[in-house]
């Protein structure tokens, strides 16, 4: 029987890896892939849990819940970048520092 | 006798007026212009003005009931001090004989300050003086006596300084500030202690109606009256501070120096100033606080009296200064003033106060038109004299007639020659000085003895001035033969004051009979009741002996001379020499108070150079030192401390600034990082 | 061992391996196109937890909308981004990627302590769910309990979730236009 806590440590494997990618990588699109690792990792927790919810699907419904906001996530995110790459001519996020004081 | 509602008697507003006027005057020449010609007019006509309501004072006044009013001025704690009018024979005396002599000289003055620059000044100070002197007769408070006493002795300081440019003049006014300043001292602490011991500042109360003084005695070392006792020494004390403010406002020896010098000022300023009504306060101080004597400090008056003027006369004798030779005359004279106070002739004193007045003022405008015409002539032919000096007059009868003819008669009555109003009252004097010396000791004896010779040293000097200016050749026309003389008398400006007073210096203004002063009417208000009748031998002798022997001085001086033909004083022998510099005592002074002074001055302005300085000096080292030892550790330490904490503020600021560096990730990184340190710190705790 | 455990490790290896290999490679090409397999592992692994009906829907919207936006969107990118990438070959460990690693390890050292402190098998209301027999089991369908649950007791997130779409349809379809225009 595959325990739940396998599940978890999966899921944690995947959301690190995903933070990884967010912190450093030079390339928004990259960064954008990480949010998704992360994303997927918080899906597959609600997964394995929602398998204790007969009833209610709770688990799974959010699941889906959170896949469609990630659907649309991705589309204004990539709207963005295309919109970054026009202005500043780069999808390097160290490079969009008009932000900085 | 005493209201306490002042202003509703007609004397006493008229007194109020008399005393006014002149201020009004002064004060509105104050704001004309220096040179307004108008100046003199308000001024005559408010002392021609205060002429008449003070005789009209005087005739309401004279032999009758003395009147006194006063008011309130001001109350500390208990004591009330009133202020008022006290109007008795002496100050209504004293209110019309200075009208009268300041009338003659404002109108003389008209003329003669007619082309000085500072016209209307002139005339200020003269209303301004005139207003101080009527003040200090008519007041009833030693307060207010005091303070018209100051400024009596300021308006003087004024018009003795008047032409400042002259070094002389300062000096002169310096002089006399100063020697009116010691006699002030003395007067103030008088009055300190006659209210320590009186618990009053009324004259009335002190000296007339109550007569609180007089009825103190002193008795076993202590001044014992009604309200209690303190030790005699007091009494002494306020005799002596009340002597020092006589000596030194009536020229007594030996704070009389300033006089001489104080002819420094305009001539009619001298006419009205110094000899007539200011020298006069002295004396009159004198006749208010008369009760504060004792017999023996009385004596102790007469001496001083005696021999100041002998003193002066000896140096009169040989002075050269026409107004010199007056100046002396008149301490010469003060001091028979104060020699007939001290022998308790208190009448005769201001009778030959009043008389001396009048011929005095008469003597010094006669030497102001006398030297108005030598610098007349100076100025004409620019020569390079001294317009006062008599050696250069004589002859000068022929040239001014008139100014002659009330010369002689001033001159006459300062001498003493019946039908005069000096004989009257001269004579008066000498008399009761031999009276009062019967019977007392050998060495009193010379008292009136001193006082009779100085009436012959008299004759001979005023012989010699009127002979020296009046008679013989014109000394410097034999010196500077190609001069052009254009002198007269003057206009009516000069004459008629002239005349006015040389007829005041007759008799018949003071009494009928020319020959017994008993019988002359101020005299006979003045006099004490205890005065003794004309019964003994001096009553006929005196006035014989004197008057003959000043005939044959006046003969003697005449030929001295004119003639030049009989013998002559040696110019060089001691007592020449001792009269001649005024018995040295203006050098005396310099050696022994001026010197010293100077030389503790110069002490102490070492000292304080040296010591007080270099202490200060020290200090301000010190300071300096412990300053820039501030500054150092303020630069170094409190702004070090302070860059320090701007250094480390902007470090810091820089610091936290590298992680605003617009980074996303970065940011990120930062959140996700405090986020673990979050979670490790809840895993370990 | 069965066959769902073994297949368990399997997968989680292919969705670790897969995301690790998107994570480090410097090639944007390659760690999009080993997503696609990240993101198939990890279908298979919802499958094994009994989710099916999620699975399908990973792999329809992800493999089928999300991947093939974000090809888009690289191709619309342009060349320079590849230059970028070209820059940086060579370097296996790159120095500037240090202290992301470390917060990763350190992040995953505290997830996983957490979740073995939670000890999440133990927890209360899944042995309740266990004991009232409210677990889903392999044979048990769930797609019509599904679609039940989502038009009755969650309506409301439905529907604002079908809004949110509208919004970011719209959203993106205005960033994306033209500058100028807006």
């Amino acid at each position: 029987m595959i325990t739940l806590t396998d599940f978890l440590l999966v899921g944690a494997l995947l959301f690190c890896t995903g933070m990884y990618m967010i912190v450093s990588k030079r390339n928004s699109i990259q960064v954008l892939i990480g949010i998704e690792l992360m994303l997927n990792a918080a899906i597959l927790n609600l997964v394995a849990f929602g398998k204790y919810d007969k009833l209610n699907n709770g688990g799974q419904v959010f699941a889906l819940f959170a896949i469609v906001l990630a659907a649309a996530t991705t589309a204004v995110a990539l709207a963005i970048i295309l919109n970054v790459y026009r202005r500043y001519k780069t999808i390097d996020p160290d490079e969009i520092k008009n932000l900085r004081d | 006798m005493s209201s306490l509602l002042p202003y509703t008697d007609t004397i006493i507003s008229y007194t109020i007026a008399a005393v006014a006027l002149p201020l009004v005057a002064s004060l509105i020449n104050f704001c004309l212009p220096v040179k307004s010609k108008l100046a003199g007019w308000v001024s005559t006509l408010a002392i021609l003005l205060g002429c008449v309501f003070s005789a009209m004072v005087f005739a309401a006044v004279w032999d009758q009931q003395p009147q006194h009013v006063q008011t309130m001025w001001f109350t500390i704690g208990t004591t009330k001090i009133f202020a008022g009018i006290l109007l008795n024979n002496l100050s209504v005396m004293m209110l019309l004989l200075v009208s009268l002599i300041a009338l003659p000289v404002h109108i003389y003055s008209t003329a003669y300050m007619k082309y000085d620059d500072r016209y209307s000044r002139y005339f200020t100070y003269l209303s301004f003086f005139c207003f101080s002197m009527l003040g200090l007769v008519v007041v009833d408070s030693l307060v207010l006596f005091y303070a018209f006493w100051e400024l009596v002795g300021f308006s003087s300081y004024l018009l003795i300084g008047f032409w400042f440019t002259k070094d002389k003049a300062v000096q002169a006014n310096k002089k006399a500030f100063i020697m009116n300043r010691i006699g002030d001292i003395g007067l103030l602490s008088a009055i300190i202690i006659l209210f320590a011991k009186f618990h009053t500042f009324d004259i009335a109360t002190l000296f007339i109606s109550d007569n609180l003084v007089f009825k103190s005695v002193i008795h076993d070392g202590l001044w014992i009256s009604a309200s209690g006792q303190i030790p005699a020494v007091w009494q002494y004390v306020a005799c002596i501070g009340v002597f020092m403010a006589v000596a030194a406002k009536s020229a007594q020896f030996p704070l009389h120096t300033w006089l001489p010098d104080a002819m420094e000022g305009p001539t009619s300023v001298s006419a009205l100033i110094h000899a007539a009504t200011m020298v006069a306060a002295g004396v009159f101080l004198l006749g208010r606080v008369y009760p504060l004597f004792t017999d023996s400090e009385l004596t102790v008056l007469a001496v001083i009296g005696c021999f100041t003027a002998f003193m002066a006369a000896t140096i009169a004798l040989t002075q050269n200064d026409l107004k010199r030779v007056l100046a002396y005359s008149t301490i010469s004279q003060l001091g028979y003033m104060i020699l007939a106070m001290g022998v308790g002739a208190y009448g005769s004193s201001l009778f030959h106060l009043a008389t001396h007045a009048f011929f005095k003022c008469l003597l010094f405008l006669v030497a102001g038109v006398v030297i108005h015409e030598m610098q007349h002539i100076k100025e004409e032919n620019d020569l390079d004299i001294d317009p006062q000096n008599i050696q250069y007059m004589g002859g000068l009868r022929k040239k001014l007639p008139l100014t002659f003819i009330v010369a002689v008669v001033g001159s006459l009555a300062l001498i003493g020659i019946p039908l005069t109003s000096g004989y009257l009252s001269k004579d008066g004097i000498l008399i009761q000085a031999f009276e009062w010396s019967e019977g007392r000791s050998a060495w009193l004896k010379l008292i009136p003895a001193g006082a009779l010779f100085t009436s012959w040293l008299t004759a001979f000097y005023v012989s010699r001035l009127i002979v020296k200016v009046f008679f013989g050749e014109f000394r410097l026309l034999k010196k500077y033969p190609e001069i052009k003389l254009h002198i007269s008398d003057g206009g009516w400006q000069y004459r008629v004051p002239l005349i006015l007073l040389a007829v005041c210096s007759l008799f018949p203004l003071f009494s009928l009979n020319p020959f017994f002063y008993e019988k002359a009417w101020l005299f006979e208000s003045l006099k004490p009741a205890e005065f003794m009748a004309r019964e003994n031998i001096y009553h006929t002798i005196i006035p014989i002996g004197v008057n003959i022997l000043s005939v044959f001085v006046i003969y003697a001086a005449y030929a001295i001379y004119v003639k030049q033909n009989t013998f002559s004083f040696p110019q060089t022998g001691f007592f020449y020499r001792l009269s001649y510099n005024q018995w040295y005592l203006d050098k005396i002074y310099r050696k022994a108070i001026v010197k010293p002074i100077l030389g503790l001055g110069k002490t102490c302005f070492w000292f304080d150079r040296n010591v007080i300085d270099g202490l200060i000096h020290l200090i301000e080292r010190t300071s300096r030192m412990v300053a820039s030892l501030t500054a150092w550790s303020d630069k170094h330490i409190v702004d070090g401390f302070l860059h320090l904490m701007a250094a480390l503020v902007q470090s810091i600021g820089n610091f936290a600034r590298k992680f605003q560096n617009g980074k996303v990730q970065y940011y990120l990184y930062s959140m996700l990082l405090i986020v673990l340190v979050l979670f490790i710190l809840k895993i370990l705790i | 061992m069965t066959l769902v455990r073994l297949l368990f490790y399997v997968m989680s290896f292919i969705a670790i391996a897969s995301a690790l290999y998107a994570a480090l490679s410097k090639n944007l090409v390659r760690s999009i196109f080993i997503f696609f397999v990240t993101l198939f592992a990890l279908a298979g692994l919802y499958v094994i937890a009994l989710a099916d009906f999620v699975a399908v829907t990973q792999v329809v919207i992800y493999v089928g909308g999300i991947l093939v936006l974000i090809l888009f969107a690289f191709m619309l990118s342009g060349r320079e981004t590849l230059n970028v990438i070209q820059h940086q070959k060579g370097k296996f460990i790159n120095m500037a990627k240090v202290p992301a690693v470390i917060l990763a390890v350190l992040f995953l050292a505290v997830i996983v302590n957490i979740i073995l402190k939670a000890d999440a098998d133990n927890l209360p209301w899944i042995k309740q769910a266990i004991a009232q027999q409210n677990e889903i089991t392999p044979t048990s369908s769930t797609i019509d309990n599904i679609g039940v649950n989502l038009m009755t007791t969650y309506l409301l997130p439905f529907e604002a979730i079908s809004v949110l779409l509208l919004m970011a349809l719209v959203g993106a379809a205005h960033l994306s236009r033209k500058e100028g225009g807006a």
